[in-house]
């Protein structure tokens, strides 16, 4: 077998710095490895344009070479319409311009696994990268009797193999080395079809007049990946150009003549070469496997993983413990977090007004108070939450039971469209959109992920409750306590009616495509690492921080901006403070500012929901956070701090009257408004995550119209059919 | 305790002595014969290791009837029944094809 072009010089002559690309199935531990690679040296960002996460970092080599170390995506296979894998394929074969071409490439494959990984490989082998193999979880292998020989399957592959137990970090100084030791891996001699190798040596003979310079083993891969229809952007459409196009032709009907799919030939002389090369690497149970059949072989895992399956899976157990898992979930990030978001929230506040309370009354310490250190606030408050959450995540995920989670609730989810993974982020944004879009991100497929975003947002967070217990309390406190809570129950319901609404029609719509197959792995159960789990939950609320964080603040100091100017004229204060005092004059100045002249001026596209202009100020301000609709009602209702209650605003509101003496609130208004809130879209901090998750402010922008539409419309249609039936 | 696995009642497979993978038997064991479904469904699953001639045994469904779990060269994964329905089985030898427990 003649070996490629330069598999001698290694990369170890080469100076300067690196682009090592680090591949790998899902659940193969690749994230662990890149995190043994690189420490917390790490970069996340978005690949411009889709919701996939590129993750970089650096790390040193022997001999001081730095290597830029690029996470891709995890992937079964580079040839997919899925965008995560399509990512992948693109960063391997440098037709990213954001992404520089790699160098080498290291792939994580778990040896407990190792047929389905070794698939990865003999793709990566076919792409002619100088390749290194991590032999990861080599101790679960071990456990089930599995015995694989480093040496024996770098002998098969041609590349250097450097067993790793990533999570207790042995044999990354080993891999860092073998990095420079790369080879370009010889290629295989696929078990093909006599009939398809002719045919692609024909192909290739063809390629071979377009492009001189590739050998014949490079245009006879080639030839390979367009016979079995791959159309990737580096083969720059030589599909189209003769000899190629006919000859290609030709193949395509003598091969489907013969009743041979191209594709389906070529999957499976894969995996006729991969199961010749794993049991050449497996010695199980200390003899010799004596056929490549694969399941038998594998009969130990009849072990830990599938006796505690038997209960978290069980018909009755496993739907009792997968609710008591999420109720303590949601238990945790809905009233654990709470007192110490508050307790954070206030804290800054204080520190705030203690580094503030030098500088004299004006714009400047309004901003630096209510604006900055108020933003400040906001983007902390919700970092315990993130942390907590992403603490359960990190335990699900690294533990398997996310897996088993999925598998449980598919069903339910997959009726709209969603997936069994959606079902966390969902119940996650019960408590609050923020950690519920994050959490999204354990979705794999880019189109359920989104699709789970879109809709997050429905599920009536506890930023609403202020609001809701507000406006059932001060115009229903006369029904019993039967009606509050059924209206307070019909907030939620038509929250998540809304959302399998819209997950229905996206599905249908603007996500469609191809059947996402819903192809779960149900990987074995491992210990979560501590430290593996609190590099998650620092490295997550970190970037929260920095990334969702900043945009949070502008948000904060525009509306503070639109809340304090145009300051009201002096004239115009004196007056309202001798009419009504100091809460007058705040009341005045909240009318008289952008936010109250932005309250007026929707008043006439408000009006028809049934709605005043104290009420679209309300709205402005709830933009913060939705509970800021109570306190922004204090102020223009001029009843002070609502801070001890609600009492007075309540009176406040009741007493309302329009200038010909109608009632400004009735039940069917605050019915209207309550529909408002249930499906508007009017968190900043929704937005700005959402353009974090999803890379741009394309889908936030369409979140922000989309949801704010069905609002307006279904308000409208909750006032004007009550009018008529006579409600008030 | 040896499960006794006859075919399904309900077969819908045309040829004799196969049925789809939705319809094996829970714990039954059988071979992949072929794949269909859609190109990207097909390539998925071939390249998941659903090839020709490979052992698949059905593990469990989900408390809510789908989907289902597989054990397959090694690794258990969980697939729809509208994607299992693409795959056609033979029992492997010694055994044949379950109930469908619809």
């Amino acid at each position: 077998m003649s070996s490629c072009c330069n598999t001698k010089d290694t990369l170890a002559s080469t100076k300067g710095i690196l682009t090592v690309a680090l591949a790998g199935n899902p659940n193969s531990g690749k994230t662990t490895v890149f995190n043994g690679l690189t420490g917390l040296r790490q970069k996340v960002a978005n690949y411009p344009g889709v919701t996939v996460e590129r993750k970089t970092g650096r790390c040193r080599l022997p001999g001081g070479t730095v290597a830029h170390i690029i996470d891709l995506p995890g992937s079964y296979s580079l040839i997919s319409r899925s965008p995560d894998e399509q990512i992948a394929m693109e960063v391997l074969r440098g037709l990213r311009a954001d992404t520089a071409a790699p160098d080498a490439v290291v792939v994580v494959v778990d040896a407990s696994n190792l047929q389905r990984n070794l698939y990865l490989v003999s793709q990566l082998i076919e792409m002619g990268k100088p390749l290194v193999v991590a032999l990861n979880m080599m101790d679960v292998a071990e456990r089930r009797g599995l015995h694989v020989s480093p040496q024996r399957l770098a002998k098969q592959l041609g590349v250097p193999v450097v067993p790793v137990v990533a999570h207790k970090r042995k044999g990354i100084e080993q891999l860092k080395r073998a990095i420079l030791e790369a080879k370009v891996a010889p290629m295989p001699d696929w078990p093909l079809p006599q009939e398809m190798r002719e045919e692609l040596l024909l192909v290739g003979g063809g390629l071979g007049l377009l492009t001189p310079q590739q050998n014949l083993e490079r245009s006879k891969a080639t030839a390979e990946r367009l016979l079995i229809g791959d159309r990737a952007a580096d083969l720059h459409e030589i599909w189209k150009q003769e000899p190629v196009a006919a000859l290609l032709d030709h193949a395509g009907r003598r091969l489907a003549r013969l009743g041979i799919d191209p594709m389906q030939a070529d999957i499976e002389a894969h995996y006729r070469w991969i199961d010749a090369v794993a049991a050449s690497s497996l010695v199980p149970a200390g003899q010799p496997l004596a056929e490549p059949d694969q399941t038998r072989g594998y009969a130990a895992r009849a072990t830990l993983t599938d006796r505690v399956d038997a209960i978290l899976v069980h018909r009755f157990w496993g739907l009792v413990i997968f609710a008591a898992v999420m109720a303590s979930l949601f238990v945790t990030i809905f009233w654990l977090a709470q007192p110490i978001m508050n307790g954070m929230q206030n804290g800054i506040v204080f520190v705030g007004h203690w580094l503030t309370h030098r500088l004299p009354q004006g714009p400047l310490k309004s901003m630096l108070n209510d604006g900055v250190i108020g933003g400040v606030g906001t983007v902390i408050a919700f970092v315990p939450q993130i942390a907590l959450l992403f603490f359960f995540l990190a335990i699900l995920e690294d533990s398997g039971y996310l897996s088993r989670a999925a598998f449980l609730m598919d069903k339910l989810l997959a009726r709209v469209g969603l997936h069994g993974k959606s079902f966390i982020p969902l119940l996650s944004s019960f408590a609050c959109a923020i950690p519920g879009i994050m959490a999204a991100r354990t979705i794999e497929s880019r189109r359920d992920r989104l699709a789970t975003i879109l809709i997050a947002p429905f599920m009536s967070c506890s930023a609403r409750l202020p609001v809701y217990a507000l406006l059932i309390g001060t115009f229903f406190a006369s029904h019993s306590a039967l009606v509050q809570a059924g209206i307070m129950l019909g907030c939620y319901a038509l929250g998540i009616l809304a959302a399998v609404a819209t997950a229905w029609v996206f599905k249908r719509s603007l996500l469609k495509g191809g059947a996402t197959a819903f192809i779960l792995e149900l990987p074995s159960y491992k210990v979560p690492q501590l430290s593996q789990v609190a590099r998650q939950v620092w490295l997550n609320a970190g970037e929260f921080v920095t990334k969702a964080g900043t945009t949070i603040l502008a948000f904060s100091v525009v509306l503070w901006a639109l809340a304090y100017y145009p300051r009201l004229p002096a004239g115009r204060e004196q007056a309202a403070l001798l009419g009504g005092g100091p809460n007058a004059v705040t009341a005045a100045q909240s009318e008289y500012s952008f936010a109250g002249r932005v309250g007026h001026a929707m008043e006439p596209a408000l009006r028809p929901l049934g709605f005043d202009w104290k009420m679209g100020v309300g709205l402005v301000g709830a933009f913060a956070a939705r509970e800021v609709f109570v306190s922004t009602m204090g102020i223009t209702y001029a009843v002070g701090d609502v801070e001890n209650g609600t009492r007075n605003l309540s009176a406040a509101m009741r007493a309302d009257r329009y200038a010909d003496g109608r009632p400004v609130w009735t039940p069917l208004v605050a019915i209207s408004l309550l529909v408002w809130f249930v499906l508007a879209l009017q968190c900043m901090s929704t937005v700005a995550i959402a353009r974090r998750e999803t890379g741009g402010w394309r889908w936030p922008i369409f979140m922000l119209v989309y949801m704010n539409l069905l609002a307006y419309a279904v308000s409208l249609a909750v006032y004007q059919v009550g009018s008529h039936l006579g409600y008030a | 305790m040896e499960k006794v696995c006859t075919l399904p009642q309900r077969n819908h497979s045309v040829s004799p002595g196969t049925c789809r993978l939705n319809e094996l038997g829970i714990g039954c064991t059988a071979r992949v014969v072929s794949v269909g479904g859609d190109a990207e469904l097909r390539r998925r699953l071939l390249e998941m290791g659903f090839c020709n001639g490979a052992q698949v045994q059905a593990i469990r469904r989900a408390p809510l009837g789908d989907p289902i779990e597989f054990s397959l060269r090694g690794y258990h994964l969980s697939l729809r029944k509208e994607q299992a329905r693409h795959v056609k089985v033979a029992p492997a030898a010694g055994e044949t094809a379950g109930h469908e427990t619809e």
